[in-house]
């Protein structure tokens, strides 16, 4: 999948407290940066359902429901999970795995944090 | 005739014919004090699928066909082994008729008696009387503990290859959590559950169907309708998940409504997986995996579209041929038979899909009790 060609700073550590993210312009993409329990991720503002913008959507948990939680529905995962503002499809901001599609994956890029800057790539 | 000589080449499995479980022919088999009621019920007069306090329909507000009506019935054994016969039919699936309405019976002890009667019947009367006859243990819903007992009563009984679970006038659908028991005894005993409707006129689901002021509007909707909200309970439950080795086949609805529900629900699901978080996968995944009767099956004038329709669930080993033998819409096998399958599919759906279900060989068997066999 074609990447981002360079570094980019789409702003301060400041500017992302943790359980936050916001949509940064990089060239002509929108990119959602997160900042999860301290861990940055980048997520392109693009669902693939029907190209909502995915990370203009709320952060969440989700509900699980197993064999290990007696099919109970139980609250997990706070704060790992973005959904879209259009239809709700819920991906994992770490990995970009769809819940509710095992086979659809949007892809990551890459983020890491310099002297204060969040670099996206 | 070669088409003749083909349908006669290869295994027919008939999924749905229906044996006429009289009051009378059930009656020595019930419970006391209720076997006097089926003492005294058989000097009622009665109608097609509708016994006043055995199997009522609640449907008779349509006046008498002026011409007449004929019905079918199949007293014996041997009468069902003829007449199957007579249309190359080497297994065949034995349904109620009768009981296919008793769900909507109020009364608890006398539903779950009724049922208890019947597979005591069937098993006596019936399975295996002549080769290729099968049955299939009933449960009532009002009833899912006792119901789970006669399924683990049952269980290794060699005429016995699944269990009816009722769906004419249910009120709570197939796939609530109360029904668990029910699920857990056939999946432990490694039986399929079979879903078949009938028409009734109830108060609730489909409850609409009072508002048809004909026999053709009523029956149009009813059965499917019925597949589709049960499927949909069990969906939304988690069955397929919470019980993986149970096989399950809607039945008597033909199949042009799953395409429908399954595109409907995968829809559904897009915004709605939360609410179902137990399940791993869209719902076509787990409809693709539930088996399906053909009868009635849809008859669409460029035949093609059928084949198209069964695709669009990957149905070539899920579907499987059902008659409906002797009610007024059976399908004669040569019917689906002639449908623009390849050979390959043909044999599919006409047997082989329905030996794999059931876990039978083309005599019936189960193979479960073939000697050599590593299963219990």
């Amino acid at each position: 999948m074609e990447k981002v060609a360079r570094e980019y700073v789409v702003g301060t550590v400041e500017e992302f407290p943790v359980g936050s993210h916001k949509v940064v312009k990089v060239d002509n993409r929108e990119i959602g940066v997160f900042n999860v329990n301290g861990e940055f991720y980048a997520l392109p503002n693009l669902c693939p359902h029907q190209v909502g913008p995915l990370c203009q959507g709320k952060v969440s948990g989700t509900l699980v429901a197993n064999k290990d939680t007696d099919w109970k529905r139980t609250w997990d995962r706070e704060g790992e999970i973005v959904y879209c503002p259009w239809h709700r499809l819920e991906f994992d901001i770490k990995t970009g795995d769809c819940l509710a599609f095992p086979d659809i994956k949007i892809r990551s890029y890459n983020v890491k944090v310099e002297e204060g800057q969040i670099k996206v790539w | 005739m070669s088409k003749r000589d083909s349908l006669s080449d290869i295994v027919i499995v008939d999924l749905d014919v229906h044996v006429n479980d009289t009051p009378t022919e059930l009656a020595p088999y019930m419970d006391m004090p209720w076997r006097k009621s089926l003492e005294h019920v058989s000097n009622v007069p009665w109608r097609y699928l509708s016994i006043p306090g055995y199997s009522p329909n609640f449907a008779e507000n349509l006046p008498l066909w002026p011409g007449g009506n004929d019905r079918l019935t199949v007293e014996t054994p041997a009468q069902m082994k003829k007449e199957l016969s007579d249309m190359n039919i080497d297994i065949g699936i034995l349904f109620p008729d009768h009981l296919l309405g008793v769900a909507v019976l109020p009364q608890k002890d006398y539903a779950s008696a009724l049922t208890r009667a019947y597979n005591a019947y069937i098993v006596d009367k019936w399975c295996d009387k002549e080769q290729g006859l099968k049955g299939l243990i009933m449960v009532a819903p009002q009833d899912p503990e006792g119901g789970a007992k006669e399924i683990e009563k049952y269980a290794n009984e060699e005429g016995i290859v699944g269990i009816y679970l009722p769906c004419s006038g249910l009120d709570t659908l197939w796939g609530h959590v109360k029904y668990d028991p029910i699920f857990a005894a056939a999946e432990a005993a490694g039986l399929p559950v079979l879903l078949h409707a009938a028409t009734t006129l109830v108060p609730h689901f489909p409850f609409n169907l009072h508002q048809y002021e004909t026999f053709f509007a009523q029956h149009s909707l009813v059965h499917s309708f019925s597949m589709m909200a049960n499927m949909l309970k069990m969906i939304e439950t988690g069955v397929p998940v919470r019980f993986p080795k149970l096989k399950i086949c809607f039945t008597e609805a033909g199949v042009s409504w799953v395409p429908f529900i399954m595109m409907r629900l995968d829809k559904e699901y897009v915004e709605n997986r939360r609410d179902i978080p137990f399940l791993e996968h869209p719902p076509s995944h787990y409809i693709k995996k539930f088996y399906y009767a053909t009868q009635p099956i849809e008859e669409p004038e460029n035949a093609k579209h059928l084949i198209q329709l069964m695709e669009m669930y990957e149905g070539e080993n899920t579907t499987m041929f059902a008659s409906d033998w002797p009610h007024h819409d059976f399908d004669h096998p040569r019917k689906v038979f002639n449908m623009p399958f390849s050979p390959e599919v043909k044999r599919k759906i006409m047997g082989e899909n329905a030996l794999r279900f059931f876990d039978i060989d083309a005599t019936g068997r189960r193979n479960k009790f073939k000697v050599g066999s590593t299963a219990k």
